[in-house]
């Protein structure tokens, strides 16, 4: 019950087999010139970019401001006596947050796009509000959504409700957001699944239910895990916006460092300290839309 | 013409020339106060303003009373915009010759290039900030003071034991926020916010027990913005004192601290004080 690929085993290939990753543009042969032209260009466009970076009238200035190795390690420490706070330490919170608000995400956006996909006329007016909700969640800036949870909220005092952390508020409100977008991808998902699935599931004897969990699901999920991932790299970023809550997580911390000691190699150390929480998930994300590809077109395993 | 003075310099760098090129940018911002009256004539500054003729100066937006009154930095009115025309007279520009324009609170004394003359914003000095730009004379000394919801705890407890035990929150980069963590040195991170508006939303729901902002802030945010909170006592002042911004090592800052010296020893800065900021003696002083 695969999704069948247009490219049959045996069809001849052209420009997909020599690198492994699909068609190339610009693709310009391979073999030792292609070796010594890539090693060539390289050198010569890193070579501008760091001449650019290293030349410029101010070179030393962003040096100093952005990548003074002192001002680095400090806000990574951090040393709340001196009024700034731990950007390392701060970090934990952002991944807390994230992986938190990933699984509920996942939970709630499937929700919300077998709502939308459902057909039962019973479930008419639910269907209208899990379209007014994505449309809405999709439109409004997630920064509004963090800030009318932190501080609304809040300011209703409501037993129990009105007296959480701003963390939580924090992650209400990404939840929320990504959800609406995760629910669309979600759906692309499952619209990517062929009706002839369903049509021979339920003609085996499966139920609706049956069919939906054991045919249409898997499939659907293969197919969005690259744009699911995406989104998910976005949302390790985006936890940095609970920050306006007044919440100490690595980017209001490196703020307050900058604040402090007027230097924004505390920012650089945020960027560092994100970029080691998403480049891994980004590579995962290549590998597994390769190990698809492969998959498909019946290539092998890497 | 400060773009003609660094192309000037670059030029002297190539011809070995680099020992005077610096000293002479030095000497024009190192010697504090020893311009003469003459030199600090509208005409005579005419190669150190931002524009030729007129006196640049920024603040926020919006502004608040006792600074500026109305949101208008330019009818002269409250304390900073009354200060900057004062300063502006002293130096022989008329009300017409100063300029106003907008500048973020965080990014006035972040370092590089200006687009003012100085910036006038209750900034406090300090060293790490001095070090980003060139701070004037202090035009007002200041005293941190609290701010709480009416009726809870730190408004009758405030020993300097018992203010360690308190949630606090101010805005990211305050003075005020500094004050928190190296001289009260809470138990509990303090909550940390973009604006001043937002501490004080978060005092009001509740979610902080206090925050902490120089005094005249602090009483105009007891008395008119917030509707629950009072001004519990003010903190003996920390050698803390507001000054105007400039770019780093503008020459400008010598003529504008002969000014400020003027106003001060001719007491129109302690009657504009006494004007705008007389009611902020009433508050009890007690120790952090």
């Amino acid at each position: 019950m695969d999704a069948n690929s247009s490219w049959a085993p045996g069809q001849p290939a052209g420009a997909f087999t020599a690198t492994g990753r699909g068609p190339r543009l610009f693709s310009g042969g391979g073999g030792t010139q292609a070796k010594v032209v890539s090693t060539v260009s390289t050198i010569v466009v890193l070579g501008a970019l760091a001449a650019v970076f290293l030349l410029a009238p101010g070179a030393r200035a962003v040096e100093h401001e952005f990548f003074s190795p002192p001002h680095l390690w400090h806000s990574f420490i951090g040393n709340p006596g001196q009024g700034y706070y731990s950007v390392g330490a701060a970090i934990w919170l952002n991944i807390r947050m994230f992986l938190v608000a990933e699984v509920l995400i996942l939970a709630l956006a499937l929700f919300v796009a077998l709502i939308r996909q459902s057909a039962a006329p019973m479930l008419f007016p639910i269907r209208i509000l899990a379209t007014i909700y994505v449309d809405f969640f999709r439109g409004v800036p997630l920064i509004l959504v963090i800030f009318a949870f932190g501080f609304g909220v809040p300011a209703l005092r409501l037993p129990f409700v009105s007296t959480q952390p701003d963390v939580v508020y924090g992650v209400a409100a990404l939840v929320l957001s990504y959800s609406a977008y995760v629910s669309e991808v979600y759906r692309a998902g499952l619209n990517s699944v062929h009706f002839s699935q369903v049509s021979a599931a339920r003609s085996l004897g499966l139920s609706h239910a049956t069919s939906l969990r054991y045919v249409v699901l898997p499939q659907a999920v293969r197919n969005i895990i690259p744009p699911l991932l995406n989104d998910f790299i976005s949302l390790q970023k985006d936890t940095a916006l609970v920050g306006t809550l007044g919440v100490i997580e690595a980017n209001k911390a490196a703020g307050i460092y900058s604040e402090t000691v007027f230097n924004f190699s505390s920012f650089t150390v945020a960027a560092i300290l994100f970029l080691i929480l998403t480049i891994p998930l980004a590579r995962f994300t290549d590998r597994l839309i390769e190990r698809d590809r492969r998959r498909r077109l019946a290539l092998g395993a890497p | 013409m400060r773009r003609f003075i660094v192309a000037a310099c670059a030029a002297l760098v190539v011809t070995g020339g680099l020992a005077a090129c610096g000293s002479t940018t030095n000497g024009g911002a190192g010697t504090g106060g020893a311009g003469s009256a003459a030199n600090c004539t509208k005409s005579k500054l005419a190669s150190q303003l931002h524009t030729a003729g007129k006196l640049t100066v920024a603040t926020d937006n919006p502004v608040y009373p006792p600074w500026f009154i109305h949101n208008s930095p330019t009818n002269g009115k409250g304390y900073e915009s009354a200060v900057a025309y004062a300063i502006g007279k002293q130096l022989g520009f008329g009300k017409s010759d100063v300029t106003w324009v907008k500048e973020p609170f965080d990014s006035s004394f972040a370092a590089g290039p200006k687009d003012f003359d100085f910036d006038i914003n209750e900034v406090s000095v300090t060293p790490q900030r001095a070090q980003a730009v060139t701070f004037s004379n202090s035009y007002y000394p200041v005293q941190q003071a609290i701010v709480a919801r009416k009726g809870t705890p730190i408004v009758t407890k405030h020993s300097p034991a018992q203010l360690k035990n308190y949630l606090y929150g101010d805005q990211l980069g305050s003075t005020g926020l500094a004050f928190i963590t190296s001289k009260i040195q809470p138990t509990q991170q303090p909550k940390v916010f973009d604006t001043l508006a937002q501490a004080a939303a978060s005092l009001e729901a509740g979610r902080i027990d206090a925050l902490i902002t120089d005094t005249p802030t602090a009483q105009f945010m007891a008395s008119s913005q917030l509707k629950h909170a009072v001004l519990v006592a003010q903190f003996p002042t920390v050698g803390e004192h507001y000054g105007l911004v400039f770019e780093k090592d503008n020459p400008l800052v010598t003529c504008v601290n002969k000014a400020i010296g003027e106003l001060q020893s001719n007491g129109t800065l302690s009657s504009l004080q006494k004007k705008y900021l007389g009611i902020y003696l009433k508050f009890p002083t007690i120790q952090p």
